[in-house]
Order: structure tokens, then sequence, then C-alpha cells
């Protein structure tokens, strides 16, 4: 990855405005879309994208409807087209949203994430710096140490840090997740960061160290700025994983105001052999939504940065 | 040598001062400030835990039962074991299928979604969902999908007449497995594709505008330009991807706990039954530790060969 | 008129309210006074218990939890989760003595950490001088190695669950008492095209303990009371040839099948006969009387052996040696197992529960609906997870990694032979009864 960075003119990464914006100016399709005409374009490009689509979203329908469905209506697929609902109920969001602390742990999977985001944005941001930057001896060999660190997946160390975890006194609390998430972002977060910390050019900071600035300035204040999107994208990214993930938080959560969405949701609503498919449903939906709406801001944001990281 | 001369009257402790006071003012210094936070997350709650977890698996330590050193013996017994092997054969399987699958249409639809159409945003925002619903939760939905009696599929077959009988989809070794993978892939698709599109637009429209001057067909641009230009994104993906689908353990645990008669027990879900169910930590711990090398393998293959391909389409500078 | 309908109303919902909950109160008072445990002043406990079935029983519980801190003034935390979790989670606090002071789980978890456990021999024995003495496998579950570590609270009943027109459409007008007539009634309904169905998947309750009946029906054990591996039998082979005889009748799936889901199945009128809980029978009285009053419950038919070889669901609760009060968890476990606590509380579980102790009064919910009855029986006919091996943490393993429920389903699945499958959980023990 050691190309030398564009010149900063022909790069829209550099310019915050511009970044903001790339679908002007980065989809190369534009140019040659003119020789397409419509009804080539649709068996090509149409079809087999609503096909993608219909697969990709039917489940997300499946959960939708089995929120909205009497329990009748449910297993009767003789009387009721499955597909449809009749008569449909908010009973099971009703009973989610005002008979269990749902906003509860709502709020215990946000303030998890975002705390867990923060710190590894943090971390990773330095990390990132000084691989790219600082160019310490074994800079290389300790990048590629942080991204070995994905060889341990957390199904091999739940084990172990659950034991680590009780001796450091953070059972049950939501401290413990907020320190044991880094360990899954941090390397994606310090790639991302590492890609796009590279097409800053040297010669912004080499004028900033001649007028005396600090490392720590020429981080917080050249480097960070421009590397606004990058910080977006890694930080969605991280905030998404911790937002799903399990098994850590089945492990080291134990009390039912402490839990997050996916295992609180899923303790909650299977009784013994019953499951109660409707609000199981709507606490997923209702869970994902903070987050669909999230991407559907900044999505474009988030396709840019990560163009902006992997251009190197 | 009238220097060595000169400088030798020097204190013997002035070179470590010197030597310290050097790495201070160096970038090692600041790159230890700068790396210290990673180092201590990553040591305290990765690197500590998994010499430990190493450890559990040389003991028979059970839940709540410190355990001996018994050297080798846990892998002892699962190197006769037919159900580890089952379990690694199965998680082999499931990271290559699902990687494979996962690439192919991730690429497809990247290439896709890289195209000009209107409701650009809204439709690559779609396509994230499946990344976004926690997948415990999707799980349990797509185990409703593929239930034994109410498969909304064996439900469509039926009415299409195409089938008789309801699907046995989770009950079948073969199908069982199709349909976590299927689940897998689901989920992943979105993640990739989005990166790769990412990838796709870092590629210059001009490259796209000489080819097609020259004649090129679709085809040839996609294998000669597209494909070289992308590799160094598709090696991080993959790699990714290979890492998260080998050590998938949320999306098995809801579908099908490992069964029917554990074909779909991956390395992760076997050590989570023996290790914390079962309560045999340390037997748990060697399954768990037994990953490291084929993840290692899986990883490297992904990698390397992706790499490999990058220096042949001429990428010689990384 | 309105007012007065209005005033009389009121009156007596207050009068019902002051009989239930000043009696409970009143009685956990007196119950406070002359209890043999006196809590530590100040003291505050934390319970974490398996998730309910039904909510009337939770609610009780609360109400009991509730009496008992207005009485001693010690607070309770009751935290709850999916039965499955329990033990992982109790195996965590007793590897590293910190969590609940009290865990309430399934089967033999506290035989996992004996060592952990408080002792509560004389919880025991004072309960069996009341309402003793403890059934055979109660006793099995709270005794390790002689010694109580736990006290088993209830049994919960699974049974076969049928439709009764099924059954006399198959030719039966009784249940089948013996297995040779299970299998002719199973092979009657598969011909009528209304199967049965058992759980062959990773089932915790449904699939472990209908093949651990069938494999102890047929006098196969997977190790005898020393602990020797005894699985290799002909016995053994019998009870396979049978389940998988059992097996052809079924409806497709079974293999795929959790604790879920014979019971949507069951509901959706695709599933005739099966073994389950009164959940099934709950959930149809509240949305399908109809399906309601065509079904009804019997015990497990009695195999060669000539002797029930029931496997039910226990729920033991252990005290902690960590915990800091280890008097007012003892007198909190004495005081929920007080016949006027436990009855009602009992009746409020509608039958998913029942007692352990051969002496308890009466409770309404057996006679309440003559359907409820055989769920009472659980505690009596039950055997305790080891068969004849005494319950200990290698038993727990054994059911938690499905050992017998896999040996039958790779035989019915077809996937192996009689041998290879014995063969298969031969093995399984060996690893789990090695000696280190």
């Amino acid at each position: 990855m050691s190309a030398p960075a564009p010149p900063a003119h022909a790069d829209p990464h550099l310019n915050p405005v511009l970044a903001a914006q790339p679908a002007g100016l980065t989809d190369n399709s534009e140019g040659m879309a003119y020789l397409e005409r419509l009804p080539r374009r649709l068996v090509t490009t149409y079809l087999p994208l609503a096909i993608i689509l219909v697969v990709l979203l039917f489940p997300f329908y499946w959960m939708a409807l089995t929120a909205i469905k009497p329990d009748e209506q449910l297993i009767d697929m003789e009387h009721y087209n499955p597909f449809w609902v009749v008569q449909p109920t908010f009973k099971h969001i009703h009973k989610l949203l005002f008979e269990t602390q749902y906003p509860r742990w709502l709020w215990n999977t946000m303030y998890v994430s975002v705390a867990a985001t923060v710190l590894s944005l943090f971390a990773s941001v330095l990390a990132a710096y000084a691989c790219v930057r600082v160019r310490y001896r074994g800079a290389g060999w300790v990048g590629a140490a942080i991204f070995l660190a994905y060889l341990v997946p957390p199904s091999i160390l739940f084990i172990p840090l659950a034991t680590i975890v009780q001796a450091y006194g953070l059972f049950d609390s939501p401290i413990a997740l907020i320190l044991a998430y880094p360990t899954i972002l941090i390397p994606f977060s310090t790639w991302l960061l590492m890609g796009y910390f590279k097409t800053i050019p040297y010669e912004l900071e080499e004028c900033a160290l001649m007028d005396g600035a600090s490392r720590w300035q020429i981080l917080t204040k050249i480097i960070l700025p421009l590397a606004f999107p990058g910080l977006i994208s890694a930080g969605i990214f991280s905030l998404t994983l911790c937002w799903n993930e399990f098994i850590y938080a089945l492990t080291f959560l134990s009390s039912t105001q402490n839990k997050t969405v996916p295992i609180a949701v899923v303790s909650e609503f299977v009784d013994g052999d019953v499951y109660k498919w409707g609000s199981l449903m709507a606490g997923a939906l209702l869970g994902s939504l903070p987050l669909v709406i999230l991407y559907s801001f900044f999505v474009e944001y988030y396709v840019s940065a990560l163009t902006g990281a992997v251009k190197e | 040598m009238a220097h060595t001369a000169l400088t030798q009257p020097v204190p013997v402790a002035a070179p470590t001062r010197s030597s310290w006071q050097r790495f201070r003012a160096s970038r090692g210094w600041a790159g230890f400030w700068f790396m210290l936070p990673t180092t201590l997350i990553l040591g305290l709650f990765l690197a500590y835990p998994l010499l430990k977890g190493i450890w559990l698996s040389f003991t028979n330590t059970r839940i709540g039962r410190e355990g001996v050193f018994i050297g080798l013996e846990n892998y002892e017994w699962l190197w006769d074991d037919d159900v580890f092997w089952l379990s690694v054969f199965n998680t082999c399987l499931y990271t290559a299928v699902a990687s494979a699958i996962k690439f192919a249409v991730g690429l497809y639809l990247a290439l896709l979604l890289n195209k000009n159409m209107p409701f650009k945003a809204i439709i690559r925002s779609i396509v994230l969902i499946p990344f976004v619903v926690p997948t415990v939760l999707s799980a349990i939905a797509f185990w409703w999908i593929f239930d034994s009696q109410f498969s909304i599929i064996s439900w469509s077959l039926r009415h299409l007449g195409i089938i008789d009988g309801n699907i046995d989809f989770l009950g079948e070794p073969a199908m069982a497995r199709a349909c976590v993978i299927f689940a897998n892939i689901w989920r992943g698709v979105p993640f990739i594709a989005i990166t790769l599109l990412a990838g796709l637009q870092t590629v210059s429209p001009s490259l796209y505008e000489a080819a097609t001057l020259d004649g090129a067909s679709n085809w040839q641009i996609f294998w000669r330009i597209t494909l070289p230009l992308l590799t160094p994104i598709i090696a991080v993906v993959m790699t990714f991807s290979v890492l998260f689908t080998f050590t998938d353990f949320q999306l098995i645990w809801a579908m099908t706990r490992g069964g029917p008669v554990n074909a779909t027990h991956l390395m992760a879900t076997l050590s989570y039954q023996r290790g914390i169910l079962s309560g045999t930590l340390g037997e748990g711990a060697a399954i768990a530790t037994a990953m490291v090398p084929f993840l290692l393998a899986a990883i490297g293959i992904s990698w390397f060969g992706l790499q490999r391909r990058a220096w042949q389409a001429g990428e010689s500078d990384r | 008129m309105q007012g007065l309908d209005r005033r009389s109303l009121l009156a007596g919902a207050a009068a019902a309210g002051l009989a239930a909950g000043g009696d409970l109160l009143g009685f956990a008072k007196a119950w406070a006074q002359n209890a043999e445990w006196k809590p530590e002043p100040g003291a505050s406990l934390s319970l974490l218990r398996w998730k309910r079935f039904v909510p009337s029983e939770d609610e009780a519980f609360l109400k009991l939890v509730d009496a008992f801190t207005q009485a001693t003034g010690v607070k309770i935390t009751v935290s709850n989760e999916s039965y499955d979790d329990i033990q992982p989670k109790a195996s965590v606090a007793a590897n590293t003595g910190q969590g609940p002071d009290m865990v309430w789980g399934l089967f033999s978890f506290p035989a996992l950490f004996p060592d952990k456990c408080l002792p509560l021999e004389d919880v025991a024995d004072s309960l069996a001088k009341k309402y003793g003495p403890w059934f055979p496998s109660a006793e099995a579950y709270g005794k390790v190695k002689g010694k109580w570590i736990a006290i088993p609270v209830a049994f919960n009943g699974g049974y076969p669950n049928y439709r009764i027109s099924a059954m006399k459409k198959a030719g039966f007008d009784k249940f089948p008492t013996d297995t040779a007539g299970f299998l002719e009634l199973c092979r009657g309904m598969k011909k009528n095209n209304t199967p049965a169905g058992f759980a062959l998947g990773h089932a915790t309750g449904d699939g472990n303990t209908w093949c651990h009946w069938a494999l102890w029906a047929h006098g196969g054990n997977l190790v005898d009371a020393n602990e020797k591996i005894v699985i290799n039998s002909p016995e053994t082979a019998k009870a396979l040839e049978y389940v998988k005889s059992l097996y052809e009748t079924f409806v497709p799936g079974t293999v795929s099948w959790n604790d879920s889901s014979n019971n949507k199945a069951f509901l959706a009128g695709d599933l005739y006969l099966t073994n389950n809980g009164i959940s099934i029978y709950a959930a149809a009285k509240k949305d399908n009387p109809k399906l309601a009053e065509d079904m009804d419950h019997a015990v497990w038919p009695v195999g060669p052996v000539g002797k029930p070889t029931e496997f039910q669901l226990a729920f033991p609760i252990l005290a902690f040696k960590y915990s800091k009060a280890p008097n007012a968890c003892k007198a909190f476990i004495a005081f929920m197992m007080e016949a006027s606590n436990y009855n009602p509380w009992l009746e409020q579980a509608q039958g998913y529960l029942c007692e352990p102790l051969s002496n308890y009064p009466k409770n309404p919910i057996w006679t309440a609906d003559p359907k409820n009855a055989v769920f009472a029986e659980a505690g009596r006919r039950s055997l305790a997870a080891g068969g004849l091996a005494p319950v200990s943490e290698r038993i727990a393993a054994v059911l938690a990694d499905f050992v017998v429920v896999d040996m039958f389903a790779s035989h019915c699945t077809g996937r192996e032979d009689v041998k290879t499958a014995i063969k298969n959980a031969e093995r399984a023990a060996q690893r789990i009864f090695r000696n280190t």
C-alpha cells in the first residue's frame, strides 16, 4: 500500500464538501449510461437487482408480517394466506413497548454500542496514525498483528473471558461489554483508517511540523478533520457490530434490566416451549430501526468513505 | 581513533540515559503512546484470554472446579472423536461454500448497484438491511421460514402443485446445511456488496471509456480492468468474510443447535455445547483452540491466494 | 343503582384482596417468628430463576417473594433466564464466586459444582418431616454423595398428549399402557394420516425426556450404579429398534425439532400425538377450545422392564456458599416450600409443575380439570437423570451433550446402524466419564 499519494487536487476526499457528495463525481457508469437502452437495462440491471432485493427483503417482510399477525393466523395456513394478514393487530408491539422493559433494553444497547464505538475509534485513530505516519520501528508488523486479532474470535474467547470479566468485578455490568467489544471493532477500524490516512498528503503534515506543531496537534487539527468520512464509516460499521453482538452479551449480562436488545428479546419472549412470535419479531424490527434510519441517511457517505479508504 | 579516546571518560550510565532520552525523542516513543490504548485493550481482553484459553485446553478444568494439567489428553480424545471431525468438516464446508457464494453474489450485486439508476440511495440502504437486523433474531425468522411443518416455502410450492408433502428443511443433513448456508449468505452479502461497491467507485471512468473505444466487450472490461483493480479490496473483504463465517455461532445456535444429529455443528457451537453446557471447560477450550490452525489456513488461502492474483495482475507496489 | 353496584364490587374486591393478601402476609409474619433460620440482619438476596412457562406462576411467585420480604425485611431481587441459559450462568457464578445468591434451574445442574453449594441438610430434613418423604427422584436431584446440596422445588411433567378422536379412529379406546400397544397406536395413527411425532432434535426438554424413557423402558442404561458404562447391551439395541419403528410412523421433520416445534404442530392440527408438558393444553384451552376438548394426556407406557421409566424435568434450587446471608437463603427456601405458600403458587402454575414430596395437601389444580390429573404423577413416577447412576456433573454433561438423543436420532435417520450408533454413544460416554 505504498503507492505515492495522489496529487491533492485530484482527490475529492481531501475536500470534505466534495466527499460528502461523491455520487456525481465517482460514479464511473455515468459516462457510459447513454450506450444502454432501456429494454436492455431492464434485463441486465433491473430484473436481477429486483430478484436479489426480493430475496434479501423477504425475511424482513416476513418478520414485519409476523409482528402484526394475530396468533391464530400464524399457524393456520389453511384458512389464511400466510403471505398476508387480515385484521392486523398491534397487540404484540404494544406488549413489547409497554409491558416489558424494551425501552430500557434499547437504551442499554445504544449506550453500550456508542461507548464501545467511541472507545474503539479513539484507539484505532491513534493506532492507525502511528502505523501510517509515525513509522516507528516495526510499525508494519504491529499493523499486521492488529489484523491478526481477528484470528481470535468471540466464540473462542468467551470462556476464558468470562472468568476474566468476573475477576475484574465487571460481571453483569455494561462496562464489561464496552471493554470487550473493541476487540472485535479495532482491527477493522484501524485497517479502514490506515487506508484513509494514507490518502492525506505528507506535505500538509511536514508544513505543520516545521511550524512546530506536535504530533498530537497534527492529528487533531489536521488529520482528523480530513479523515472525518473515514471516521463516520468506521463508526457506523462498529455500531452495527455492537448492536448485533450476541455471545458476549449472553455470557456477561444476567439481570433483565441490564440486557441488550438481542438477548433480552430472546429470553423474554420464549416461555419454555412457547415462542411469542409476534413480540419476538416486533422486537427485532424495532430494535434495528435506529440503525436502518442511520444507514438511510449515511449510506452514500458510508460508501464514499469506504471508497476513500480502499483507494490505495 | 582519537575520537574514542576522548569519549572514554564519560560515565558508564550515560549511554543508557542517552538512549532512553533518544528513545523518548524518537518515533518509537510517539509510536508507543499512540499504540497504548489499542495494546491495552487487545492485550487485556484478547491476548490474555487467548493464552488462558490455550492453557485451559491442556487441563481438565470443569466449570466450578479448578483443573490440573493433563497434557494433550483433551486433544487425544478429540483426535478420534467422530463428532469433532464432523464439526471440522462442517465448518470448512460452511466457510468455503458460504464465502464463495457470498463473494459471487456480492460482487454481482455491487456491479449492479454501481450502475446509474433512480432511487440509488434508497436501494443501497435497503440492501444493507440484512446486515443491520440482529442476527439471532433474523436467524429465528429463518428457522420459522424453514420450519418442518409451517415453512412458507413448502406452503408455496405445495400450492403451486410442485410438491406433495412438506420439505424437511432442517431435518435432512444436506438440506439443513444448505439452509444454514443460505441464511449465512443472506446475512453476509450486503456487507460484501457495499464494500466492493466502494472499491468499484475507485476505478476511474476514463479507463472504461478507453476500453470501450478500443472495442472491448463488457466481459473483457470486467475481466481485464474491473477485477484486477478490485483485487486488493477483494482480498481484505474476503478475509473478513472467511473469518466471520468460520467462527459463526449465533446463526447455527438459533436455527439448528447443531442438529440434525450434529450435521450442522460448527466448531464454535460444539465448543459452546461441550465447554459451557456440559461444563467441561477444558475440552471446550481445546475445540476452540483447535480452530486456530484451521482459521490460519483459511485466512492464508483467502489472503495470500488473492494477493498473488494481485501481483500477477501487476499490482507489484503492494 | 350504579353506585351500589360499584360499592359492592369494590367491597368484594377489597375483601378478596384482604383475604388473599392478608393471609399470605399474616402467615409469613407468624412463620418468620418461629422459623428455624433467622436471616442475617440487613441481608438482601438475589435469585436467578428459570424463565416461567405461564405468567400467572411468575406473578404468584413474586407475591410469595414479597411476603417473605415484608415478614423478614430481606429484599430479594429475582431475575429470569431461559432454562437453557441458567446452567452456563450458574456455572460462571460458581466458578468465580460472584453472582446470584440462589439459582433455581433445571435437572442436575447443582451436581456440576457440588463444592460450591451451601449444604441444605437441615432444610431438606425439616421439609421431609412436614410433608415427606421426598420422592426418590427428588432425593436423587437434591443429594450428591449423600449430602443435600439443593432442594428440588418441583417437577414438570411431560406426558403423551393425544387427540382422542385420532386415537379412537386408530382402534384404541384407552391410551395403551405398554410399549407394544404404544407402537401399535402410532402405526394405526400413521395409517389414518393422523401421525404422531416426538422430538429427535436437540430439544432440552422434550427430546431428552422421551429418549431416556425409551432407553430405560427396554432395560438399557448408559451407565450403571457405579458409573460403569453399560450402554453396549442387547437391551439398548432393542430400544434402538423400537424407536426406529416408532420413528417410521412419525410426521416428517422431527429430527429438527426443538422444544417448541411439537407445540406448534399439535395446535395447528398437523400432529396428533406427541410428548409435552401441559403447555399445549393450556394454549388450546385459550385459543382453540374445540381442540382442547378433543385432546387428553396419559402416563408413559411401561416397557419390557415392567415398571415406569419416565424421565421428567426437575427444578432444583441451590444457594451458593459465597452468599453473605446463608441463613436468609435457607429461610427463603424453607418459606417457599411451606404448604400454605407452595400450594397457591403451584396452583397458579396451572399444572406445569408438581410436588416433589409425597404428603403435600392435595392441590386443587389436579382435580380442577380431569385432564390435568396425569401431570400430578411426574414426581412419583420419574426416575432421576442418571437412571441407575447417581446424579453428577457427568450426568449433566450427558444431557447437555445429547448423547442418548443423538444415538437414537442417528439410527432413526438411517445414518448409523444399531452397532455404530451404540458404539458412538459408548465413546461419548467414555469421554465424559473418563477418570480425570
